[in-house]
């Protein structure tokens, strides 16, 4: 099995709790953005506790990573202009159409309609930050740049 | 299933599950768990004629399936209309809706890849790993979305 393979199986089981647990109807949303239910926000903290600790476990443990032998490391990066600016308008929209970018492909995989003028809005906003020539934000791996190692890591394809 | 699958899961199961994911993709390939880079990797493949898509685009396909699958399993889909835009707009009105989304579309496809993440990438995986750039950005779009959310209930 390769990351690719275990990337589409980690996707499914993602999907899967966005559709069960409601996070891809914007009613539900949009209840939880006006503090008319708590579920969002107890769903969002329990997820990111969970995470955190796993995390930090696997690397406090020096974990290689299963499938890739490698380190289980990454970067902290620096709050920008961008963060702010970027996820103000990501904000907006969110706010709007109640749907981010998880559901939004959930949604079409459970052939919605309505999904399909925000998915194209979706496709034409990325479009339209690739084609400014900006550096990939979210590349396929943010660990720390290494200089040239002096030994070669063997891995195990599988 | 289908019944099961029709309450809504207690957040206290579907919360955990979804950090265990952010933790799987660090411990079987060091990946950082997000949608938008999904997006982005599809989106930039297809412009170059490629669909050899790195793990990313098949999490994002994964994604896609899963709401296939949850309707196969559950018997119909999730909710039907498309919340406050089917309540408000009604009859000849509803021609906006579609607008309305594309417009929130690009916004939530531009803001995402001009922060470095959405919901997932940096909401619950960047904030994990304690990044200052996760945590503004996180705050940020929560606190947009609310007063755009609470400006609409003003409005409509």
């Amino acid at each position: 099995m390769g990351p690719r393979f275990a990337g589409a199986a980690v996707g499914l089981v993602f999907g899967f709790v966005l559709c069960w647990s409601g996070m891809i109807d914007p009613n539900v949303i949009r209840s939880a953005l006006l503090f008319e239910s708590s579920y969002l926000f107890l769903f969002f903290g329990s997820a990111v506790l969970v995470a955190t600790v796993g995390v930090e476990l696997l690397r406090h443990r020096h974990a290689r990573a299963l499938l890739t032998g490698a380190p289980v490391e990454w970067t902290r990066e620096r709050a920008g202009r961008r963060h702010v600016v970027g996820s103000a308008v990501f904000g907006v929209g969110w706010g709007v159409a109640n749907a981010c970018p998880g559901p939004i492909a959930a949604q079409i995989g459970q052939g919605m309609l309505w999904a399909l003028p925000l998915l194209a809005g979706v496709v034409i906003g990325v479009l339209l930050f690739q084609r400014g020539g900006a550096p990939e934000t979210e590349p396929p791996t943010d660990a720390p740049a290494k200089p040239t190692p002096s030994v070669v890591p063997v891995t195990q394809s599988g | 299933m289908g019944t099961a699958l029709s309450q809504q899961l207690a957040w206290y199961v579907a919360g955990p599950i979804m950090g265990l994911c952010v933790v799987a993709c660090r411990g079987l390939f060091n990946g950082r768990l997000g949608v938008t880079g999904g997006f982005s990797e599809v989106v930039g493949k297809l412009r170059r004629g490629s669909a050899a898509f790195d793990w990313r685009g098949w999490f994002l396909i994964g994604v896609a399936l899963s709401g296939t699958l949850f309707v196969l399993l559950a018997g119909g889909r999730s909710f039907s209309g498309y919340g406050w835009l089917t309540e408000t707009f009604h009859g000849a009105g509803r021609v906006a809706i579609p607008f309305v989304l594309l417009g929130a579309g690009v916004l939530v496809g531009y803001g995402a890849k001009t922060a470095g993440g959405c919901t997932s990438g940096n909401g619950l995986t960047g904030t994990a790993l304690l990044s200052p750039a996760s945590l503004v950005s996180t705050a940020t779009f929560f606190a947009t979305a609310i007063a755009v959310s609470f400006l609409i209930e003003a409005v409509i």
